[in-house]
């Protein structure tokens, strides 16, 4: 496999374009290119983003990706600017990649299955390895989304995903699909053959104060807690009255989500809250079931920057497990896929770049890293390879290592 | 039947016994229910004591989370107005200013919208300078609805204070007008207060009701607005200052016209003088020729003989005539050189030749009078560029007055040595000097040192003003070192190639 990335913070998406795909072109061989990732911030997501990175490669490649609250490459995390990776693959390696659109209309559900059909379209007969999908980070349902692509690709099948993410507006986001610019979508990729992988997720957030009960819930909004409008637990804790936390609810779960307890996990699942409804009831960015034991979650800088370290190791760990019994060949490469909660951006602020430093040592300086702030991440709770069920997560880090 | 009594009271006692030791299983249960449940109520009581601490726990987390924001709101915005007020402080021209605050400082300032107005006098209205995330159809609304509130705008540069969508309002309702004019939903505006001419203010404001305004962004805006003032009043005085060196340049290119027309004035006047000269000298050397000629052909007696008195009359004739022929020719040379019309042959020349061949001329006199001549020539004298005859007649001028001036058993000295890109020259006699007061004018035309010498005998004080011409035109220097009574030295150079 050979994989080079460019990346570039001028302001004008065509500039932005030619600088990052011809940085990354630069290191590669134009003939072989197979597959391009691509994030961009918001402000430089239009067509002809994606137009000038074709017109640049000067012939059609498969283009994936989308845009994130920041973008993440080996030289830094910015919050303006596009990262292009460009990668070629051996000819034992099968991918395809595939989108559904307008997912409102068809019901996340829906559109996870028929996600997973036109992925596994085709697919030859190899082995199939892991998935990656990107999706709108505006639907509400981005755990039905997953369900429905587990339906198709099996449920413990590794499967590794973002939700794109705009700048902390919440207003629009979008996937990129060969040429196109998508709102309302899915995007994924299947991969087989020669790979090999490891994933490490973390979020480093704690349970704070006693467990509550789920008692009344549907998909992702939460009616009561413990028999009480579900807001209370916010009202209780942070000591504010409904119409303030109105207004900041967004913002402060940031700080303090949910923690749902899943047994025999290390980690509570996580969950932002989105909008709170008038009656008390709270919107959350996936889906909380009813019954589920919730806590109110805290979070430091140091505890986030422990989880980072905790993922790489993990990442890294579960790659060399993968590569034991792999006969080692000449060029064997891994690259890193960092997919970074936005809200961790918002926490970390300037020492952001710290976490870039502990991810590069622990995984080599020289290793290209492209990554994004994502609205959501999607990946197994404990990364086993081939057993952990995938979960809407928020607030983690996902750091996916690809090598062959 | 006994033993059937026996049985059941038997049974009876150990129904009784059974009966008692369940009671107290029942109480001693019932004891451990009633600790256990006390010990349930005590971890529930430390349950909820913990549920409280953990409210407390947020509710300062949340408190230093706010603070951190804050501060990094803070140092973010510090940087921004850092590079601001390096962006805008290095120019000097009051229309580059405005334009140098770009929207990215703005932004990381926490604002995506700013305009800057200048109260104009002339136009009695406030004029746009500034636009960032307006468009242009936006910014002329924005214009005109200030123009019809001038007032109030006016105000607020007279008091000379900031206000903010969290400070205290003059009028009730005055911050929801701000916001609808400049269609955002919180704002700063900054008075601009340059001391140097017009004064204006600084807008800037944000669409995204996230966004919690603070103390601290107003005193932002306020030292950014203090900055650009200054900037604008450096611009302005610069301005002035450039104007004012700009007048004091015209004045001084002005005089030097007038001083260069004076002197080209000077330079036609002295032409004209030479060609006068010129023509004089012509015209008078025709009749002169004629007066020496007959009274030569008188004087030789071919037209028959004279008496003595006659003769002696013509003799003086011929001898004034004489002079003035060679004052004649010495006005012309002066006036052919100063003209540049003189031809002359300028040529590496060996000077020891030169200095050989005019003592040679000058060696009778020398002898009448039993002056020493002593000449002392550097060995390997590098060759310089002169016309032979006027080098000759630069040292037989110079001789001839050193000869002239120097009582006898006197010395004259010729020394020649290189020095720099020429070879000077000096003339040393031991004559009686020239008073310094003659100094200055020793050179000049016509100028003769009053001294019984010169009493004497005649000259046409022309001589060393003709040096001093044929050694300009050589581009040479001459000048004289003299105290009366202990003699004088004429140096001069001449370039060597």
């Amino acid at each position: 496999m050979d994989i080079s990335v460019g990346l570039s913070t001028e302001k004008d998406p065509v500039s932005a374009a030619i600088e990052a795909t011809k940085l990354a072109s630069i290191k590669i061989h134009e003939e072989k290119i197979s597959l391009a990732i691509v994030f961009s911030s918001i402000d430089l997501s239009y067509p002809k983003l994606l137009k000038t990175i074709t017109i640049s490669l000067e012939r059609p490649v498969p283009i994936v990706g989308c845009s994130g609250a920041a973008i993440i490459s080996n030289q830094g995390v910015f919050k303006h600017g596009v990262v292009v990776m460009l990668l070629s693959f051996s000819k034992d390696v099968y991918f395809k990649s595939a989108c559904v659109k307008n997912i409102k209309t068809k019901t996340a559900l829906k559109a996870g299955i028929e996600l997973g059909d036109s992925l596994l379209y085709g697919f030859k007969n190899a082995h199939r390895l892991l998935s990656l999908i990107f999706s709108d980070g505006l639907i509400d349902e981005g755990s039905n989304l997953i369900a429905g692509l587990q339906g198709r690709l099996g449920k413990s099948f590794p499967l590794v995903g973002a939700s794109a993410a705009d700048d902390m507006r919440f207003l629009k986001t979008y996937l990129y699909f060969n040429q196109e610019l998508l709102k309302d979508s899915a995007i994924g990729i299947l991969w087989g053959g020669k790979l090999n992988f490891g994933l490490g997720i973390k979020h480093g957030w704690k349970p704070l104060g006693k467990p509550r009960t789920v008692t009344k819930s549907r998909g992702n909004i939460v009616y009561e807690i413990d028999g009480a409008a579900a807001i209370k637990i916010y009202e209780e804790y942070l000591n504010r009255n409904p119409a303030e936390l109105k207004k900041d609810l967004r913002r402060i779960s940031v700080l303090y989500p949910i923690g749902i307890y899943i047994p025999g996990e290390e980690e509570y699942l996580l969950r932002n809250i989105l909008s709170m409804e008038d009656n008390g009831s709270l919107r959350c960015q996936g889906n909380v079931n009813e019954g589920s034991s919730v806590r109110l979650m805290i979070g430091t800088r140091e505890s986030c920057l422990n989880a980072t370290r905790a993922a790489v190791n993990e990442a890294k760990k579960r790659l060399l497990d993968a590569n034991i019994g792999f006969k080692k060949r000449q060029g064997m490469k891994n690259f890193v896929l960092v997919l970074e909660s936005a809200s961790r951006y918002i926490l970390l602020r300037r020492e952001i770049n710290k976490e870039l430093e502990i991810i590069k040592k622990g995984l080599g300086e020289d290793t290209p890293i492209i990554g994004l702030c994502t609205y959501g991440e999607q990946a197994p709770l404990r990364a086993i390879s081939y057993q952990g069920q995938a979960y809407f997560h928020n607030q983690t880090i996902a750091i996916l290592t690809i090598g062959g | 039947m006994y033993n059937l009594a026996y049985l059941v009271s038997i049974f009876g006692v150990i129904g009784l016994f059974i009966i008692f030791f369940l009671a107290w299983m029942l109480i001693r249960k019932i004891d451990k229910m009633k600790k256990l449940q006390m010990t349930v109520n005590k971890l529930k009581k430390a349950l909820e004591e913990m549920d409280e601490q953990a409210k407390l726990i947020v509710r300062t987390d949340m408190e230093l989370n706010k603070i951190q924001e804050e501060l990094d709101k803070k140092i973010i915005g510090l940087y921004a107005l850092q590079k601001i007020s390096r962006a805008i402080s290095t120019t000097l021209q009051e229309n580059q200013i405005f334009k140098r605050i770009e929207v990215d400082y703005l932004q990381d300032l926490g604002f995506e919208k700013a305009c800057g107005f200048l109260w104009s006098d002339k136009e009695n209205k406030f004029i746009p300078h500034l636009n960032v995330g307006y468009l242009i159809d936006e910014i002329e609304m924005i214009s005109s609805q200030i123009d019809l509130d001038k007032k109030l705008y006016l105000n607020l540069i007279k008091s000379e204070k900031t206000i903010s969508s969290i400070s205290k309002l003059p009028g009730a309702g005055l911050g929801d007008k701000i916001n609808h004019i400049f269609m955002v939903k919180f704002f700063v505006i900054s008075p601009i207060l340059p001391r140097e001419g017009n004064q204006g203010f600084f807008f800037v404001g944000t669409e995204n009701t996230d966004v919690v305004l603070t103390e601290g962004d107003e005193e932002l805006i306020t030292i950014l607005s203090n900055q650009i003032g200054q900037v604008l009043e450096n611009a302005r005085l610069f301005e002035k200052t450039w104007l004012a060196h700009n007048e004091l340049e015209e004045k001084v290119e002005e005089r030097t016209r007038q001083v260069t027309m004076a002197l080209e004035e000077v330079k036609n006047v002295s032409k004209r003088k030479s060609d006068f000269i010129s023509s004089v000298s012509h015209e008078l050397r025709t009749p002169l020729t004629s007066i020496k000629g007959y009274a030569a052909i008188l004087l030789e007696e071919k037209l028959g003989s004279l008496p003595q008195a006659v003769k002696e009359r013509l003799a003086k004739i011929n001898r004034h005539s004489d002079e003035l022929v060679q004052m004649v020719n010495g006005l012309l040379d002066i006036a052919r050189i100063e003209s540049g019309k003189m031809t002359m042959k300028i040529e590496e020349r060996d000077l020891k030749d030169i200095i050989d061949s005019a003592s040679d001329l000058i060696l009778i006199q020398c002898k009448n009078k039993d002056i020493k001549l002593a000449s002392d020539i550097q060995k390997d004298l590098p060759r310089v560029l002169a016309d032979r005859i006027q080098a000759e007649r630069i040292f037989i001028n110079l001789l001839g007055n050193a000869v002239k001036f120097t009582p006898e058993k006197g010395q004259i000295t010729i020394r020649a040595r290189k020095k720099d890109d020429a070879v000077q020259v000096d003339i040393q006699d031991t004559g009686v000097g020239i008073p310094p007061d003659a100094l200055p004018r020793i050179f000049d035309e016509f100028y003769r040192v009053d001294n019984p010498i010169n009493e004497q005998v005649k000259g046409t004080g022309l001589g060393l003003s003709l040096v001093r011409h044929i050694i300009e035109a050589h581009k040479g220097k001459i000048w004289v070192d003299s105290k009366p009574g202990k003699g004088s030295t004429f140096s001069f150079t001449l370039p060597v190639e």
